[in-house]
């Protein structure tokens, strides 16, 4: 599940951005060994400070999993500041319609490994499904991202691979950083979703959200959050594993029938 | 770069692979601001041509100079409801600017609260007949200038939606060329031609400036050499400087650092 939280909405979920700040700190300070600046267990920095998007993935119990953040190339941003050097010297690239992506992360130690909801390669699959969606909806045609050599290649294996690199590879602290183009199109995003096998809306309703942040998790406080969670696994299951057009319709509408209970659909959307 | 903004962004686009990309750029028949001569820059007429091209009811632009927060705009309202705005200073509450404007997406008002300064603003805005349903694009530029363009639509939600979709990658090549034009025109380029240095590129360029070495620098500052190096690359980029000893000069003559 994944929820956008910027500037505006931000009000509405402390909980969840400090647990964003604090995967963080776990993945880029302790994890990678970025020089990243590390405060009581939560990493931020001056970009933190410049309203940007977070898209923030979410566990079926609410935890955060996985998170990115979103800064345009028209202003200030990670390319045209502390990551110059991956461009050797050259000017940042500034376009209305480019967003740049910095602190792509995966909670390794909370997420299973294999297949299926709550693993690794799921919740980065959603992530940046959530990223292109979001993008696309912004008018946003490419993104730049910032990323190490690892998640290169788990972007290359998840049927995502950068069309092109920006600059050099250039060292972060003990590894090294790279900024890899992606675009933000359809095929692209069908790529991906054929990949992870996730055919529903990855965006998680604000009201739903809503319990996230207020309670401990799902799972073990708020019962029909996660119930509704369950639902919609079994409803976009039946979709998926519809073998005719028939059952495939049939399947849709149950889920049609279930949408209030379910409630996946964002207003994130521009 | 401000006065470069727009040979930048035509150089992104050649450098990207852009070509298969729909209506990523400014379209033939919108004309370019940048290709006029200064004096005569015709912000109005281009705002209309956007209302016409991508069928609109309005477009408005709006910029923000960040040192004294004052706003200024271009807009195809009507004379009566840009006099009625500025009079009851809707400006100082209006939520499609002061809030819209720190999202990095396009922003439907949909989105925004109802509170009682979008109230204020859209009650007396429905009595001019302009509607409450529209979207603003914010544009961040590199001097912490902030602009954002507004439109509106009459259309039926589900209709108003579709065109969203159909024109918002050409809403943000139009909202960020309207900015660079605005903001390189003379009177704020003034005020904005004060780069946006950190505090610790002022830190590393004051230390330079006292004839510290990098080392010493990185030492002073419990930093690595190279995050020193890093620092002062970004400073020399934000003064236009091609070297430490340029940057230097000009950080002293902005009044940025002292003299060492």
């Amino acid at each position: 599940m994944i929820i956008v939280i910027d500037a505006l909405n931000k009000h509405k979920y402390p909980k969840l951005l400090d647990e964003m700040f604090k995967l963080r700190a776990r993945v880029f300070g302790d994890r990678l060994g970025w020089e990243v600046n590390i405060v009581d267990g939560r990493e931020r920095d001056q970009f933190d400070d410049l309203d940007p998007a977070y898209v923030i993935g979410l566990d079926d119990l609410g935890n955060v999993v996985a998170c990115v953040r979103a800064l345009q190339t028209t202003g200030p941003h990670m390319l045209s500041d502390v990551f110059s050097a991956i461009l050797d010297g050259e000017p940042p690239i500034r376009s209305a319609t480019i967003w740049e992506s910095t602190r792509f992360c995966v909670d390794t130690k909370r997420l299973a490994r294999g297949q299926g909801r709550n693993t690794v390669s799921y919740a980065t699959c959603e992530l940046m499904l959530g990223s292109l969606e979001y993008a696309q909806a912004s008018g946003i045609t490419d993104i730049i991202t910032v990323i190490d050599p690892m998640m290169d290649r788990v972007l290359k294996r998840s049927n995502n691979a950068p069309y092109d690199y920006v600059g050099k590879v250039a060292d972060m602290g003990k590894v090294p950083a790279l900024a890899a183009l992606l675009d933000c199109t359809d095929e692209r995003i069908t790529r991906l979703r054929n990949f992870a096998g996730i055919y529903h809306d990855v965006f998680i309703a604000e009201d739903e959200i809503a319990a996230a942040e207020s309670y401990e998790s799902f799972g073990t406080v708020n019962g029909a959050a996660r119930v509704s969670a369950d639902l919609e696994k079994y409803c976009d299951d039946q979709i998926s594993e519809s073998a005719t057009e028939k059952e495939k319709h049939a399947a849709l509408r149950l889920k049609a029938a279930l949408a209030d209970r379910i409630r996946s659909r964002s207003d994130m959307r521009a | 770069m401000v006065t470069n903004g727009l040979t930048l962004l035509s150089l992104d686009w050649r450098t990207l692979r852009m070509n298969k990309l729909p209506g990523a750029y400014l379209d033939h028949d919108l004309f370019d601001l940048g290709a006029l001569p200064r004096a005569s820059n015709d912000y109005l007429g281009f705002l209309f041509s956007v209302r016409e091209k991508f069928g609109l009811d309005d477009v408005a632009y709006a910029g923000m100079n960040p040192i004294n927060g004052s706003i200024f705009g271009h807009v195809t309202y009507g004379d009566a409801w840009k006099t009625h705005y500025v009079q009851m200073g809707l400006h100082r509450i209006d939520p499609t600017l002061l809030k819209a404007r720190r999202s990095i997406a396009p922003v439907d008002w949909s989105r925004l609260e109802r509170d009682d300064d979008f109230r204020k603003v859209f009650n007396d805005a429905s009595d001019f007949g302009i509607s409450d349903q529209g979207l603003t694009i914010p544009v961040r530029g590199p001097f912490g200038d902030v602009g954002g363009l507004s439109v509106t639509s009459s259309l039926s939600r589900p209709e108003w939606n579709k065109l969203k979709a159909n024109v918002i990658v050409g809403l943000q090549s139009v909202a960020v060329h309207m900015h660079d034009m605005v903001i390189r025109s003379d009177s704020l380029s003034n005020l904005l031609k004060t780069p946006n240095l950190s505090q610790r590129e002022v830190e590393v360029l004051q230390w330079i400036s006292a004839g510290k070495a990098q080392q010493d620098i990185a030492d002073i500052l419990t930093i690595s050499y190279r995050t020193v190096e890093v620092h002062l690359r970004s400073a020399r980029h934000k003064l236009y400087a091609l070297t430490t000893a340029q940057a230097v000069g000009r950080a002293i003559a902005m009044g940025l650092i002292y003299p060492g």
